[in-house]
Formats: C-alpha cells, sequence, structure tokens
C-alpha cells in the first residue's frame, strides 16, 4: 500500500526525488516501491466494440424515452435554498404566542363528562301509543323514520284475543313518518292517521310528536 | 390576497361533494345493495352541488330497501325525491328566503308531496313572518291536505291564522280539529270550513288544555 511508504519514498515515485537523494536506511524501500510500480502493466486497455455498442444502446434508449425523464425530473433529489429572513419584532411575536397558548392550557377549567345532549334528548322524548286493529295476524310491529324503517325493531303485542295490537314507544319531539308491518311483510298504513305517497306506490302514515304528546301535528 | 389555480379551485369546489358520496356511502353500507349505493351517493352529490338537503334522499334509499322495493324503482324514487327538494328550494327561494335551510326546504318538499302546488308553498313562506316558522306552517298545510283538504283551502286556512296573529300551538292544532271533524262525520272540505268559518267569528280554534302562548321549541325535526 502506498500509505506505508515513507514520505521520501513516495516523492522518488512520484518522479520529484532520485534514489540517490535518499538517505540510505530508506533505499531498500524506495528500490522495493519503485520494482512495484515498474510491474504495473501500463499499456492503454482498448475495449471490444461489442461492448461500447451496447452500452451507447442503454444511453440512447434512456434518452429517448419523454416518460423516463419526466420520472428522473420528477425524482431527481435537487438543492433547494431556503432564505429565511427574520425580524426581531417576529420573534418576540411568537414567543408570546406560545406562552400565552400555554398559559390557557394549563388554566382552563375541566370540562365535564356528562354529555349534556343526553339530558337535552330525554327532555324532547316523549310517549306514543301506537294502537293497530289486525285481527288474525301472527305478529305486527312498526317501523318508521324514528327506528330506520327496521321492521322487527318496534314489535306491537296482542291484547288479549281481540285483535289489537298495541306497543308505546318513546319518539323525539319532530314529525315522523311510520307504517305497521303485518306478519314481516305486508306494509300497512296507519288508518287513523293521515297519509302521503311513500314514493314506492304505497302509504306512510303522519305524525307530529309535540311536548303534549302524538298528534297529527 | 391567495392565489389559486385553477386546478386547486376545482379541489377546493370538488372536496365537500367528494366527502359527501363518502358520507352517504357511509351510511348506507350494509343497508341497501352496491347498485343502490353508488346511485343515491351520486344523487346526494349533485343536490349537495345544488345545495339541497341530503338526509331526506338518504332516509328514502333506507325505507325503500326495508320495504323490499327493488333497485330501479328505489333509485327512481330518490332521484324523484331530490327533484321535489329542487322544486321546493326554488319556491322557497322565489318567496324571499334566499338561503333557506335544510328543515324549510324539506318541509316544502313533503307539501308538494302531500298535493301543495308551488304557487302555495310561496304563499305560505312569504306570511310566515317571525314567530311563525316557514317549515312548521308549510308542515301544516302538508297535514291538512294529506287529511283530505284541499291544497288551497289548506293553504288559505294556515295563512289566514297567521294574518289573525294565532299562536304557534293554535296553528299545530289546525290538523287535529280537521281530523275531530272527519271524525265525526264532516268531510275534508267541511272540516276546514267549519274552521274557517270559526276563526272569521273569532272564536278559538284551539282545543282547552293546548291555549299555550309563545312560540315552542321547533317541533317539526325529529
Amino acid at each position: 500500500m502506498m500509505a506505508g511508504y515513507h514520505a521520501l519514498v513516495k516523492q522518488v515515485l512520484d518522479g520529484e526525488r532520485s534514489l540517490a537523494d535518499l538517505p540510505l536506511d530508506l533505499r531498500a524501500e524506495a528500490e522495493e516501491a519503485v520494482r512495484l510500480v515498474h510491474a504495473v502493466d501500463r499499456a492503454p486497455v482498448t475495449l471490444p466494440a461489442a461492448v461500447e455498442e451496447r452500452v451507447m444502446a442503454a444511453v440512447r434508449e434512456h434518452a429517448a424515452s419523454p416518460a423516463r425523464r419526466a420520472w428522473r425530473w420528477l425524482h431527481a433529489p435537487r438543492d433547494v435554498e431556503l432564505r429565511l429572513r427574520i425580524r426581531p419584532w417576529m420573534v418576540w411575536g411568537g414567543a408570546l404566542t406560545a406562552a400565552a397558548s400555554l398559559a390557557i392550557l394549563l388554566t382552563r377549567p375541566t370540562i365535564s363528562s356528562s354529555p349534556p345532549e343526553t339530558r337535552v334528548a330525554s327532555r324532547d322524548t316523549v310517549l306514543v301509543r301506537f294502537v293497530l286493529y289486525a285481527p288474525g295476524a301472527r305478529r305486527v310491529a312498526v317501523a318508521g323514520t324514528f327506528n330506520q324503517w327496521d321492521r322487527s325493531a318496534a314489535p306491537l303485542v296482542p291484547a288479549g284475543t281481540s285483535g289489537v295490537w298495541t306497543t308505546t314507544l318513546a319518539l323525539r319531539v319532530g314529525q315522523h313518518q311510520y307504517a305497521f308491518v303485518v306478519d314481516g311483510e305486508r306494509w300497512v298504513a296507519d288508518p287513523g292517521a293521515p297519509a302521503v305517497d311513500d314514493g314506492f306506490g304505497r302509504r306512510n302514515s303522519l305524525m307530529a310528536v309535540t311536548a303534549h304528546g302524538g298528534r297529527v301535528l | 390576497m391567495i392565489r389559486l389555480r385553477p386546478v386547486g379551485l376545482a379541489l377546493l369546489v370538488m372536496l365537500p361533494v367528494s366527502l359527501v358520496a363518502q358520507d352517504v356511502t357511509a351510511r348506507l353500507a350494509g343497508r341497501v345493495s352496491p347498485e343502490v349505493r353508488q346511485a343515491v351517493a351520486k344523487i346526494a352529490s349533485d343536490a349537495a352541488t345544488r345545495g339541497l338537503p341530503v338526509d331526506p334522499l338518504v332516509e328514502k334509499a333506507i325505507e325503500g330497501a326495508a320495504k323490499g322495493v327493488p333497485a330501479d324503482r328505489l333509485i327512481a324514487a330518490v332521484r324523484a325525491l331530490e327533484g321535489r327538494l329542487g322544486d321546493a328550494s326554488a319556491a322557497v327561494r322565489d318567496a324571499g328566503l334566499t338561503a333557506p335551510d335544510g328543515d324549510v326546504v324539506e318541509g316544502a318538499a313533503d307539501a308538494l308531496n302531500a298535493g301543495l302546488s308551488a304557487s302555495d308553498v310561496r304563499d305560505l313562506v312569504r306570511v310566515s313572518h317571525s314567530p311563525y316558522d316557514p317549515a312548521l306552517t308549510l308542515r301544516v298545510a302538508a297535514t291538512m291536505a294529506a287529511l283530505g283538504v284541499p291544497a288551497t283551502q289548506a293553504t288559505e286556512l294556515v295563512e289566514d291564522a297567521i294574518r289573525a296573529g294565532r299562536s304557534t300551538a293554535e296553528l299545530m292544532a289546525l290538523p287535529s280539529q280537521v281530523q275531530a271533524d272527519i271524525g265525526r262525520g264532516a268531510t275534508p272540505e267541511q272540516a276546514a270550513q267549519g274552521l274557517a268559518r270559526a276563526a272569521a267569528a273569532g272564536r278559538p280554534a284551539v282545543p282547552p288544555g293546548l291555549e299555550k302562548k309563545g312560540k315552542p321549541a321547533n317541533p317539526h325535526r325529529p
């Protein structure tokens, strides 16, 4: 390794100094170094023509592809110079803002975990009784906007063998559309309520729930 | 001043519409078929672009699926509802409400569905100054129309009640009184005429126990 040679020996290898200029104790090392350097083959390297053709073909392929050029343009890392000029008042302003934010975070009152919406919702909920006379029905339910039209969410209970089915639901104040579902498949509008076209060829019953209870409106 | 490229502006406009479609798709997941879900999301996006309420469209799709309505008919019904919401919105704006909220537009659409004309809707909105909520007055008239009262007569009854300074509670009692008279054997038209005569004579139009003065909490929205 060249790093192991004495500096004077390196000067001999570089042609800056002759062997005769060296001290006697370095001459053997210098002669060995010169011998190794002369042993290296310094003939010019010539590549086969096929290798040159292959390399140039690859270069031309890369240069001719717009997609590759665009991809390289998008992905090639670039040096970006970012100049930021900060004035002293900006530094002070930032520091004051950070301090104020921290003070607000540390001194704000603890938020109660009880959700107020729940209490409001309970005040706005009214019990409404649904009644349908359906003799011979095996099961009856009521479905509407208040239960996402789920035909199994609100079953009615038969009142003995009279054919009268009833249930009581807690509904939110507002206007609702609904229908009874008889035997799980037959949709029946409430005969005791106004009804409108449901858009599917059937009728939906209308009911408004107010603070006074369920009513026509 | 913010300088936006056209692409950025288009993205800003498209973002809320895209969010509406995502929200509708999520709400309908597992409730309707993929075909219906995709179609309703598209209809809802169009509705949101026009400033129309989206919830009624989603609820109508859920209702149709629960009732076992075939997909093509369900989609047609949702599309028809979007059209009705558009007509309702136009009528409400024509009446002077330049930026109506969703409740008013939905109430107007329900009124159109119950048989009121766009002209009836405009007339009701025009007279519904505070403390009368146009969404409520529209629903009162629509409910009477649903009971069988001719639409024009129902509209005039509500307008007369407002001009006479009736309370909101009295206004809301009108459909119940029509229904009670129908139960006693009157036709819907006769029941409405009886109420109009009673109002002209200055008799109370509200049953005992319901004479609450002032405007109660808005009850027209579940």
